[in-house]
């Protein structure tokens, strides 16, 4: 599979529930997650029952724009709750496979489930039109910083 | 014991001894980080540290996100959730809470008039800046029996609000005129009020020609779109209560009931367990029909009896 797209937002919040916070960078660790990000500190929702593949997650800047065009619901990147907002990549189609973020290598393991808590947090009903979209889950390979910008790849 | 990761974790930047009933307190972030937001006329449900849950109205400035301010007024009668944050919780102190709920939105594209008594004060205190900043059109009648009851009323006089705050003593003058409220309402106006439930059953008995236009909260007990019921669990013999507006999962899990739970949408059914008696409401959306049969989805899912059993 052949694909270059680019890191459009990162994001990360320290603990389940509060809003995420857009950043210009972020320090992924292997095998671990993501420096200051609830699932590397055993902050998040989920972190009573561990998983591997929940070191970082994606999310496509496209279905920003297609919940704005087909349902005229606007959600913000910072409010999906993904650490990572990718455009021009199609993450529904790379369960199992490495690739690159900049420098870093990840390996996607699962499509993430939207959760109901992001209707109690943004006030939005968009748990059911999220299904099947609601991002990409994986972990890391090959650790390092990313960038805005940076490009995503296969390996 | 609720999980601290299943929670907003917030602790206690300041307290303000309004008077010798009532407090506020300012809740933040450990680490500054903004909290949940939430709209006005939003409560949130405090998990205090003897292990009683109580929900307060949020009294501070939506538009201010790393607050949420909760006024508490010492009910020495009480059922002791008072008392506690009066009497053991200070500046410092850790407290988890839920997520803000709205079941009673204040502030429409309308005029608002707002009907406040006593400590029924609170969650209008969330509305007033956004109600000022906007310009819209609002009246605010603060009750309470005495001038020394009226926690709020220096702080609404710093407020200045003008006629747009008219306060009313029922021991030293006249009560407040409802009826003169409800007809001096206009045709677009909406009527939002708040208090002791001897005032609210005055006000919807004599507002039914408002319908939708009427909004009332009752102290402390958001309104719920289930009832309450309980769930027996079959193997334990444990009782669990369901309290309206929390979920069958949510219940189980205060009470120590390992329930294993990803979406809580019911689409994963990472939670569904088995049902042996009663009538279940299904809520599920990837459940099939003959599985429902059988197994219940905690999360979405309630019961139409009083009674559900589970094989837990």
């Amino acid at each position: 599979m052949k694909f270059t797209g680019k890191v459009e937002g990162l994001h990360v919040t320290p603990r389940s529930f509060l809003p995420m916070r857009n950043m210009g960078s972020l320090e992924l660790v292997e095998g671990l997650g993501i420096e200051g990000d609830r699932h590397s500190m055993n902050e998040a929702f989920h972190s009573d029952r561990p998983e591997e593949g929940r070191q970082i997650t994606f999310f496509e800047a496209e279905t920003l724009e297609a919940l704005k065009r087909d349902h005229d619901i606007i959600l913000r990147p910072e409010q999906h709750r993904r650490n990572v907002t990718t455009r021009g990549v199609p993450l529904n189609h790379l369960v199992g496979r490495r690739f690159r973020v900049g420098s870093c290598v990840v390996e996607a393991t699962r499509l993430s489930t939207p959760c109901r808590h992001i209707e109690q947090i943004t006030g939005l009903e968009i748990y059911e039109v999220l299904l099947h979209r609601a991002g990409l889950n994986a972990k890391i390979v090959k650790g390092g910083q990313i960038h805005l910008g940076d490009f995503i790849e296969p390996e | 014991m609720v999980k601290s990761i299943h929670r907003v974790t917030t602790r206690v930047m300041r307290i303000d001894q309004i008077d010798a009933r009532v407090r506020l307190l300012h809740l933040q972030d450990p680490d500054g980080w903004d909290l949940p937001p939430f709209t006005a006329g939003a409560h949130i449900d405090i998990h205090l540290p003897s292990g009683l849950i109580r929900q307060y109205s949020l009294s501070g400035d939506p538009a201010r996100g790393d607050t949420y301010t909760i006024a508490v007024q010492r009910q020495d009668d009480g059922r002791g959730g008072s008392r506690e944050l009066h009497d053991n919780v200070i500046a410092g102190d850790e407290l988890l809470v839920s997520l803000p709920r709205n079941t009673f939105p204040i502030g429409k594209d309308a005029p608002v008039t707002m009907v406040a008594g006593g400590i029924g004060i609170t969650p209008f205190l969330s509305a007033l800046p956004s109600l000022m900043a906007s310009g819209q059109t609002f009246t605010l009648h603060y009750c309470a029996r005495t001038v020394e009851r009226a926690s709020f009323m220096p702080m609404l006089k710093e407020m200045g609000l003008g006629d747009r705050v008219q306060f009313h003593f029922s021991e030293t003058g006249p009560r407040l005129d409802l009826e003169r409220v409800i007809s001096d309402l206009t045709e677009d106006g909406h009527l939002y009020c708040c208090g002791p439930t001897r005032m609210l059953d005055a006000v919807e008995l004599k507002s039914d020609d408002l319908g939708a236009r009427l909004h009332v909260e009752h102290f402390g007990v958001a309104a719920g779109a289930d009832p309450a019921y309980e769930v027996l669990l079959a193997r334990s013999g444990q009782v669990v209560p369901v309290a309206p507006e929390q979920t069958m999962l949510q219940a189980l899990r205060a009470a120590d009931v390992d329930m294993p739970a990803s979406c809580e949408g019911g689409v994963c059914l990472e939670c569904r367990c088995r049902w042996l008696d009663g009538t279940p409401i299904h809520r599920e959306l990837t459940m099939t029909l003959s599985d429902r049969d059988e197994w219940i989805t905690p999360c979405v899912s309630g019961s139409a009896g009083p009674r559900l059993t589970l094989d837990l």
